[in-house]
This record gives C-alpha cells, sequence and structure tokens, in this order.
C-alpha cells in the first residue's frame, strides 16, 4: 500500500467574511495522480496555494506525513501555476536554473534533470531562448520542468493545460501519466472532468469551498449512482455555484463613490430612469 | 554560508542580471545619471556663452524721440552699435505711455523707443520696450549702457565745475587691498559651501527617484506578470525575498547615485581648471560619515518604495503613488536648503529625510559636529528599521500572490 504524503487536516481557508475552503480533509499518498475538478471559484486553486505553502490556513494544518508544516518544507513541492509566472527577460534554463538555486539544488543536477525532461517534452532547443516570445505551451512546459528541477515528492498543477493546442496539452498530460507510472505524486486541477478521467488515478470534486467527492473514477459512479463522470459531477455540484471571491475585494467609501461617476449604467436602468 | 544567505543573493542576482537586458532601464537609472551634472556644467554655460554672442552680433533698431537733447549724448548714441532714428517727442503726459508706439514695438519694425526732454538742469527720460522680445531687450540693455555713460560723464563733469573732487565725492569709503583676500574661508571651504547648497538635494532626489522604477518592476510588477506565485511557493521566506529586492533595488540605486557623483566631480574638475570653482575640501572621515548618510537615507528609502510598491496590485497603481512620493523628499530638500547651520538646534537633526539632508550638508562644509551626527545616525537609523518593517509587514501580506493577470 503507498504511503501517506501530505496530509491536509480540517483546512479552512477565509478571505475577509469569505469562506474560500471549508473543513476540508484529505490525505494525499504517493503514486496518487489527483484531478481537482470543480468551477471557478470553487477553491481548486486555493486548496493549490494552501498545498504549496503560499497560502497558511485558517484553521487546521497542511503537513507532511512526518508531521512537519508544508510552510518550513516547501522543497517537498513542485508548482506550476495557473498563469506559469516565467521571467520574459530570462531564457528558459535561467527561470529553471533560478528556482533550482533557491531550491539549494547545484546547477548540474538541475541541468540533469531538465534534460531528461526536456526530451520527453521537445524543449531541450529552447532551454537557450529567453521565455518573451513563448507560445503559452511552451511556458507551461518550461514551467513544468522548472517545478520538477529540484525532484519534488508532490507536483501541484494548477489548470496546466488551460489554453494549450491540442499537442501541447497531450504532451502535458503524457508527462503527468509518466511521473505517475515512476511512482510519482501529482495534484492536477482542471475545469474538464474528461482531462481528470483520462489522467488521473483519483478525483476530488470540490465546489462552494467544499469537498464534495474523493476517490476514484469507479468509486464516484458508485457514490453518485450515475453512469457517467458528468452526470455524477452534476449530482455532487447540485447547488448553485458562487462567484470567486479570493481576489475580488469590493471597492468601498471613496473608490467606490469615484468609480461610480466614470461607469456608465446598462441601457436597461437608463430606460428605466427616463 | 548560510541557506538564507544563498537565497537573498540568489534573488539579488536575478533581479539585477533582468535590470541590466533592459536598455532602456540602463539609459535611464545609469547613463542619465552620469551625464547630467557634465552637461548641465559644462555644456549649459557653453550654451549660455554662445547665445550671449549671437545676442551681441544682433541688429537693433531703436527710435531716439528727444526734446533739447544735449549734443553729446546724441553723439555717443550714434557711435553706439545700435540703428539710432532720431524723432521729434510727441505730446504726451507722460513720457511712459507707449502711445502710437505699441504698434511698431508689437509688430518688430522698432526694438525701442527712447524719449528724452530736458527740464531746467536735468533730463526726464522713458525707454518703450517690450519684454517678450529678446530683441527688444538687448536694445533696451545697450540704450541704457549709453545713457549709464553719458550719467556718469555728466556727474564728474558737474562735480569738477562745482570746484570739487569726484573720486572724493562719490566715493568716500574705500575698500583696502584684494576683497578676496580678507576672507579667511579657503576657497576649497567655499567650495564646499557652494556645492553643499545642491548636492544633498540632488543626492536625495535621485535616490528616491531612481529606485522608483526597479522597485515597482520587482514587486508590482511581479505581481502583475504573475510570477510572484511560483516566488512565494519557494523555501525563501517572504522576508529573505525582501532583503533580495532590496539589495537589487539598493546596488542599481547606489549604482546611479555612484554614477551622478562621478559626473558631478568630472564636471568640478573641469571648472576648477578654468578657475570657477575649487575642490571642495572635505576630510576622510567627513567623507565615510557623508558615506554613512546615504547608506542610511539608501536604506529606508528603497525600503519604503519597495513597501508602497508592494502593496499596489499593478504597475500603474505603484506609479501613481510613487511618482508624486517624491515631493515628500523635494519638500524638505528644498527647504532645507535655507535652515542657517551655524547655531542650528540638534533637534533638526532628527527630523526624518531633513536629518540626512542637513548631515550631507555640514559634511561638504567638514564640519563635523559629535552631537549631530549622534542624532542623525540614530534617528536615521529608526527610521531606516522602520521602513524595513514597513516592508517587511507588506510582503507578509496574503494578498500579494493575487495578480491582475
Amino acid at each position: 500500500m503507498n504511503q501517506p504524503l501530505l496530509v491536509v487536516d480540517e483546512v479552512s481557508k477565509s478571505f475577509g467574511d469569505v469562506k474560500a475552503l471549508h473543513n476540508v480533509s484529505l490525505t494525499i499518498k504517493e503514486g496518487d495522480i489527483i484531478g481537482l475538478v470543480g468551477s471557478n471559484g470553487a477553491g481548486k486553486t486555493t486548496l493549490l496555494r494552501l498545498l504549496s505553502g503560499v497560502y497558511r490556513p485558517t484553521s487546521g494544518l497542511v503537513s507532511l506525513s512526518d508531521g512537519s508544516d508544508i510552510a518550513t518544507v516547501r522543497h517537498a513541492v513542485g508548482v506550476v501555476p495557473e498563469n506559469t509566472g516565467l521571467y520574459s527577460r530570462l531564457t528558459a534554463w535561467e527561470n529553471i536554473r533560478y528556482h533550482a538555486r533557491m531550491q539549494g539544488v547545484d546547477d548540474s543536477e538541475a541541468w540533469r534533470r531538465t534534460l531528461y525532461f526536456s526530451k520527453f517534452l521537445g524543449m531541450e532547443d529552447s532551454l537557450q531562448r529567453h521565455t518573451k516570445g513563448f507560445s503559452r505551451g511552451m511556458r507551461q512546459k518550461t514551467a513544468l520542468l522548472r517545478a520538477l528541477a529540484h525532484a519534488p515528492k508532490v507536483l501541484l498543477l494548477d489548470e496546466p493545460t488551460a489554453g494549450l493546442d491540442v499537442t501541447s496539452a497531450r504532451t502535458v498530460r503524457e508527462l503527468v501519466k509518466q511521473l505517475g507510472e515512476e511512482g510519482g505524486t501529482v495534484i492536477y486541477s482542471t475545469h474538464q472532468l474528461t482531462e481528470a478521467e483520462r489522467v488521473c488515478n483519483r478525483i476530488i470534486i470540490i465546489h462552494n469551498g467544499e469537498v464534495r467527492a474523493d476517490g476514484t473514477p469507479q468509486e464516484l459512479l458508485e457514490i453518485t449512482g450515475a453512469p457517467h463522470l458528468e452526470e455524477a459531477y452534476v449530482t455532487l455540484t447540485g447547488d448553485a455555484a458562487r462567484q470567486r471571491h479570493e481576489d475580488d475585494k469590493p471597492l468601498k467609501g471613496l473608490s467606490k463613490w469615484w468609480r461610480s461617476i466614470f461607469t456608465p449604467k446598462l441601457p436597461a436602468e437608463v430606460l428605466e430612469d427616463e | 554560508m548560510s541557506k538564507a544567505f544563498h537565497r537573498v543573493k540568489v534573488i539579488a542576482k536575478k533581479e539585477l542580471v533582468e535590470f541590466v537586458r533592459d536598455w532602456r532601464t540602463i539609459v535611464a537609472i545609469l547613463v542619465i545619471p552620469l551625464l547630467m551634472f557634465p552637461v548641465l556644467f559644462i555644456l549649459f554655460p557653453l550654451l549660455l556663452a554662445s547665445e550671449a554672442a549671437e545676442l551681441d552680433a544682433m541688429t537693433v533698431d531703436v527710435v531716439v524721440q528727444s526734446e533739447g537733447m544735449p549734443e553729446d549724448l546724441g553723439l555717443q548714441f550714434n557711435a553706439s552699435n545700435m540703428n539710432i532714428t532720431f524723432e521729434t517727442l510727441p505730446v504726451l503726459d507722460l513720457l511712459s505711455q507707449p502711445g502710437q508706439d505699441d504698434e511698431r514695438l508689437r509688430n518688430g519694425s522698432v526694438d525701442l523707443v527712447v524719449r528724452l526732454e530736458a527740464n531746467g538742469s536735468l533730463i526726464d527720460y522713458a525707454m518703450i520696450y517690450m519684454s517678450t522680445s529678446e530683441q527688444s531687450l538687448e536694445a533696451r540693455s545697450r540704450a541704457f549702457a549709453v545713457l549709464s555713460e553719458w550719467e556718469q560723464n555728466e556727474t564728474i563733469n558737474r562735480i569738477s565745475e562745482a570746484g570739487l573732487d569726484p573720486n572724493e565725492t562719490l566715493d568716500p569709503l574705500r575698500w583696502e587691498g584684494d576683497v578676496g583676500q580678507s576672507d579667511v574661508a579657503t576657497q576649497g571651504e567655499q567650495a564646499g559651501m557652494a556645492l553643499s547648497l545642491f548636492i544633498p538635494l540632488v543626492l536625495a532626489v535621485w535616490t528616491f527617484s531612481s529606485a522608483i522604477q526597479p522597485s515597482i518592476d520587482m514587486t508590482a510588477g511581479e505581481r502583475e506578470r504573475g510570477t510572484l506565485e511560483a516566488l512565494l511557493a519557494l523555501p525563501a521566506t517572504r522576508m529573505e525575498l525582501l532583503m533580495g529586492k532590496w539589495l537589487a533595488v539598493a546596488t542599481i540605486t547606489g549604482a546611479g547615485v555612484l554614477l551622478q557623483v562621478a559626473g558631478l566631480l568630472f564636471a568640478i574638475g573641469y571648472l576648477a581648471s578654468s578657475n570657477f570653482i575649487s575642490v571642495p575640501e572635505v576630510s576622510i572621515a567627513a567623507l565615510a560619515l557623508l558615506c554613512l548618510a546615504i547608506l542610511l537615507f539608501a536604506v529606508m528609502v528603497v525600503a519604503f518604495e519597495l513597501a508602497l510598491a508592494m502593496r499596489s496590485h499593478s504597475v500603474k497603481e505603484a506609479g501613481s503613488i510613487l511618482g508624486p512620493a517624491v515631493l515628500l523628499i523635494l519638500f524638505p530638500a528644498l527647504f532645507t536648503q535655507v535652515i542657517n547651520l551655524d547655531g542650528i538646534e540638534t533637534y533638526w537633526f532628527a527630523i526624518p529625510v531633513v536629518n540626512v539632508l542637513l548631515a550631507l550638508r555640514e559634511l561638504l562644509m567638514n564640519r563635523i559636529v559629535g552631537l549631530h551626527i549622534v542624532t542623525w545616525i540614530l534617528s536615521s537609523g529608526i527610521y531606516a528599521l522602520g521602513a524595513a518593517w514597513y516592508a517587511a509587514r507588506q510582503f507578509k501580506r496574503e494578498d500579494i500572490v493575487t495578480s491582475l493577470s
């Protein structure tokens, strides 16, 4: 049986009055390829940021299996954020090397790992190029190489195939599958259930900040009694999805008044006034 | 080398590599300060001299309207480097009323009208000119020279005719010897005094303004471009992140200020060779304290700017905050220039910004006052720590991970 790697213990996360995540408990084991599925604003990115130590839980604890707080052992995770976060004035290799050095990995080791994975991703010839002109697919692949350079125990991918062309998306999925086959652990957030079904051996459905289901695709079908995963998803997330709140602070006071002066009304409101 | 120090170094190095790869920023922050003073001190006077020569060569048309004008004055006008036309004085209540001459001054057919009217033993006069025309002002200046010369000669003649000695009558109190010789301040000290009136201002304003762009780029810029999230997921603490970025901005700002001072010294060297100004006499101790004052100021300013920029959600927002914030330096800097350093109260050396500027002024004048030094070092240290603490707070905010992109 695979060993537990990461433990999310009754974690809640609030932004002001808004509860982005509520009482989430998970155990992530070695070899898990987890699809984190949910609509916009469901709490997927918040959960990934808690797992990477970028956010601290409002309550609860995210820890490695030995009990150490994830915030103190960040070298255990590799992160690919939704927007990749590459520096455009650096080359692909410099981007990778920067993170590797921050992780305490020496350049030769980082280069060895980068070469290994770049062959898989078809990126060998682009490592010396500045990332400014990179396509979305190349950026995503570079970010993947960067996240893998320090040999993390867990790879966190936030919407890794969003906006990618078919070939690039396929390459990314194949890499994730290969990592799984080699015993790696990947947590993969996506809107697309079919993608999660194709890549992952475990699916977590998250909705309005709560984990609604957690299991293999077959287990989700059994829990809901649905004929296929899409139906299962609809059954589990029947209530209306909330708006995304995390970085959407409402304007107040002077700012609100000032902006309202220069914001035209909707046509319907104008007609009503008349 | 500890891991934390290694990470701070890696962050600073990466920021500097990114910075040097943008040639526009290099020009704005490094090349311009290097060239600013040489251009200001060497090329600007050359330009002024060339403009003055051009004015001297200018032909000006002057109308002299007179009634009872002394003959020798008329001759002096004719001998001057002006095109003179003599006319009869029109009838006017006052000589200074432009009257009919307004139009020809405006259309440029005449540059100046000089009016002279004998009034007993006196000559009343007025000049009609247009202050917005360089040509008219030049004509006025030349006409004044002619009138002054005539007046001086006439005064001497009249005193002589009255049986008095013109020299004794006009100059009863005389300085004996060389004026410059009687000043106990050396030329180097005088140079220090002159430079202390603007070097602190320039250093302070440039330190602040040159840190704006890199501070924004490394904080709000990262946030806007979405590169911060991946960075925050790395093992570096927020404090290490702040230190790395601070080190990079301070290095860039320091290089900019250093180049500016180098340009200034070059310009002073050039002017010293033409006896315009001497090299200021500043002791090694004063120089060391000067560097310390700038360092403490830079620590405070860079930390403060990084904090404000990190609070902002976008480059635009950060720019709109940090741009006007230059006034926080500029106003105290201008104010400090007029404070009398003789017998100055010690509390002035505890006021933020003002303290460092006053310290720079004193040190450039080679004045080392123990109490003042202790006060500005302590107060600047406290302000620098305060700014660093504020910056650390901003870097520890959880919402810095969210970006507009």
